[in-house]
């Protein structure tokens, strides 16, 4: 157990969040080179710069977008977010561990406040679960990966929250502490992959929906002679 | 805004097709609206072929890859689409209509796609699929209001316009739209509304002298003047159904007494390419820019008319120069400048009753024409009132994306397309409704016509036609004592 602890907790975790970052990197990457391309193809190289930037800052921090459509389910959705977002990456627990690879440190949550965090963040995800099940169209439309997604990224939240909060014994505890380490490799790994890979390519959504509709020129033509068309009446 | 969901009957009435069943088998194809004969052996690979070409000339590839990617199935543009909120069936949900392209997408021009396509050896296109896509297509108005409420950003408009695309690329378009964009680039008259030259003079002519009679100020409609400051390009139906509206704009030209011309080689602002063919978009962007040349003209000037406008305003530059492109300008932008000036006055007593304004999606969406027409209205109307929402999250009329061009739709348009509209419409207790589109005047009049809604839609111009005051030095008492002014 323990020698299976300290792997996940070393060279695995190493493994999971490299593929992790260059996933991220990859698909980030790609997605600017293919907008790279389409702009130099554009016959139109003006772009509402303002309007995207906006646009992308309000979606970013959807303050003003939640009540507007769906409020409950938006309102679950940021707090989800927060907890997703802050907990992880402040928790003293975490710190700690990084410090020495890191050889600095970053200011940490305070204890109460990492309790309270985890809890709304499981409360959401559960509300985030129920109001898709629970909604007519949203249920309509997703697929599997939709609902695993919020239970997968309970897992860490749960079992941390187990050790570090019931006092349970030494060897309960370092089982949880083995699926929690695990649980999170998983969710490494599978980030670029999925839907979450909007994590990164969020911040590019608005200005690549305006790019897509600057058409290159000359277009007509090279169709035609592709599809065989040339000549051929409307 | 949300409305209530349409009943049974309406149901019925909404979807009843006109079409025989020995069309629909010949055609295979079970959709509402008319297509013509067309090659139906092969569809799903003839369907890639074109996906492919498309993919490989164009910059779809770019939203197609970054949505496949973040599409999170939020659900949100369920709420925003007014087609789904009166049919509330699930399939109407853009982000569904979407998932239709995308899932092809993936599957067969993405490597993962295609790996695990031949693994399963499932998830091949079919002909039911391809069905399907030319149904729902078709339903949506392509009003891109549900863009301004997705989190990721995803354009379900930009993926109508596709899905239409390569479906056109195989046979599968409205066949209204097909015959008036043929008649418009190779038929004899070159334009949608098959108007012959003479019968435009004629017509011209006779709303000159009309507009004498009325208001005893000599009033012109230019043509073929070389070197004019604008050449102008209405929505040609307009010059059959539009009059007053023209006459508005031939006012305030007078008016103002800048230079703008109608072209006899070519006068028509409409264009179904931006509906249903990016390749037609492109030749028909093209006549316009090549009648501006042979005018000499210095900028292009649109009519009322919200996809003409945008058309030309962001297609004309892709395809016809970027930075060099001809300048284009809708009529509003021109009337409010005018107006700020202080060279157009208007009567405030003429135009007393309650006016609300529609805004056209193609133009208010991207924020591009929202509060010009507005001010002008303000500052003659006395009773003007807003419709909620409005603006760049206005509510479409119903029948956007050509879909108003289609006759035998008639019914969906009004019963689905445009509920929504009438709410809004009803809620306002409007006497006139200003509508300055020619696609939405028509759609707008059948709906209040078949919901009972007891108002006018007009345009823009049509109202400050009624209340434009000219100075007294254009008040001459002859068309031939004007035309020895000009001479002078
Ligand atoms: C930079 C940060 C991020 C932004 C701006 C962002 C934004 C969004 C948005 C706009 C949605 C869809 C709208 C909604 O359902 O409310 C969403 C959904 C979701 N996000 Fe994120 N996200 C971020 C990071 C993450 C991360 C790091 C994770 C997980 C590791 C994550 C997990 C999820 C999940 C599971 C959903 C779906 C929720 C559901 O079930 O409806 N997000 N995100
Ligand atoms: S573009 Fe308009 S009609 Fe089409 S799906 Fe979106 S909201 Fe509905």
């Amino acid at each position: 157990m323990e020698q299976l602890l300290d792997f996940s907790k070393g060279p695995l975790f190493r493994l999971t969040f490299a593929i992790m970052v260059l996933g991220l990197a990859r698909i980030f990457v790609l997605d600017l080179y293919e907008a790279y391309r389409a702009y130099r193809r554009a016959g139109d190289k003006t772009l509402p710069w303002k309007q995207i930037t906006l646009r992308s800052l309000t979606w970013l921090f959807p303050v003003r977008q939640v009540f507007k459509n769906r409020p409950v389910y938006s309102v679950f959705s940021i707090l989800f977010h927060i907890g997703l977002l802050v907990v992880p990456v402040f928790l003293y627990a975490h710190v700690i561990l990084w410090k020495d690879d890191l050889g600095f440190g970053i200011p940490t949550l305070p204890y109460q406040w990492a309790y309270g965090l985890t809890v709304l963040t499981i409360v959401s995800a559960l509300a985030l679960i129920i109001g898709r099940a629970a909604s007519r169209s949203s249920s309509f439309l997703s697929r599997k990966q939709d609902y695993l997604w919020p239970v997968v990224l309970l897992i860490p939240f749960v079992t941390g929250f187990i050790c570090a909060h019931l006092g349970v014994g030494p060897r309960t505890y370092q089982f949880f502490m083995l699926v929690h380490i695990l649980a999170a490799e998983l969710i490494f790994v599978l980030i670029p992959f999925t839907k979450i890979a909007h994590c990164v390519l969020m911040p590019l959504s608005q200005f690549i929906a305006n790019l897509a509709w600057k058409f290159p020129p000359d277009t007509d033509e090279k169709i035609c002679i592709t599809l065989n068309k040339k000549g051929e009446p409307v | 805004m949300r409305t209530k969901k349409i009943t049974t009957e309406e149901r019925e009435k909404a979807f009843k097709s006109l079409r025989k069943s020995e069309v629909n088998e010949k055609q295979k194809l079970h959709v509402r609206y008319h297509v013509e004969d067309y090659e139906t052996n092969d569809r799903p690979r003839r369907f890639l072929e074109a996906f492919a070409a498309i993919l490989k000339h164009s910059n779809y590839r770019l939203a197609l890859e970054h949505f496949i990617r973040v599409s999170a199935k939020c659900s949100r543009c369920a709420v925003t689409c007014q087609v789904y909120q009166a049919t509330g069936d699930e399939k109407d949900i853009p982000c569904y209509r979407s998932e239709l392209l995308l899932s092809v997408y993936r599957r067969h021009f993405t490597v993962g796609g295609m790996l695990k396509g031949r693994l399963s050896g499932k998830g091949w296109l079919t002909d039911e699929k391809i069905e399907e896509m030319a149904e729902s297509f078709w339903n949506c108005t392509a009003c891109r209001r549900c863009n301004r409420d997705c989190p990721s950003g995803i354009d379900h408009g930009l993926i109508t316009h596709l899905g239409r695309y390569i479906l056109a690329e195989i046979g599968i378009a409205p066949r209204a739209l097909v015959v008036s964009t043929r008649e418009q680039l190779e038929g004899a008259t070159g334009n949608t509304s098959a108007i012959p030259v003479p019968a435009l003079v004629d017509t011209l002519q006779f709303l000159e002298e009309d507009m004498f009679e009325e208001k005893g100020v000599t009033i012109k409609f230019p043509m073929d003047v070389e070197g004019s400051e604008y050449v102008f390009f209405p929505a040609v139906s307009d010059f059959l159904m539009e009059a007053e509206t023209l006459m508005g704009i031939a006012a305030v030209f007078t008016a103002t007494g800048d230079s703008w011309t109608t072209g006899t080689g070519y006068f028509d602002g409409i264009n179904y390419g931006l509906f249903y063919s990016d390749r037609m978009l492109e030749r028909i962007v093209k006549k316009i820019d090549a009648e501006t040349r042979r005018l000499k003209g210095k900028k292009v000037l649109i009519g009322e008319c919200g996809h003409a406008s945008r058309s030309a305003k962001y297609f004309l530059p892709a395809y016809c120069g970027g930075k060099d492109a001809y300048p284009v300008i809708n009529i509003m932008e021109y009337t409010w400048e005018v107006l700020k000036n202080g060279c157009l006055k208007l009567d405030p007593n003429i135009v007393t009753e309650v006016v609300t304004y529609h805004d056209p999606c193609n133009i208010a969406r991207q924020g591009w024409i929202i509060d010009k027409p507005r001010e002008i209205l303000k500052a003659f109307c006395k009773n003007y009132v807003e419709m909620t929402p409005a603006g760049q999250d206005n509510i479409c009329c119903g029948g956007g994306g050509g879909t108003v061009s289609i006759d035998e739709i008639r019914p969906y348009r009004t019963t689905i397309g445009g509920k929504l509209k009438a709410d809004q419409i009803r809620a306002t207790g409007c006497k006139y409704l200003v509508a300055p589109c020619a696609n939405c005047k028509k759609q707008l009049r059948e709906l209040v016509e078949d919901q009972g809604i007891d108002c006018e839609v007009v345009g823009l111009h049509d109202l400050i036609y009624k209340a434009i005051i000219f100075d007294d030095a254009l008040k001459v008492k002859t068309p031939d004592e004007s035309e020895k002014m000009e001479k002078e």
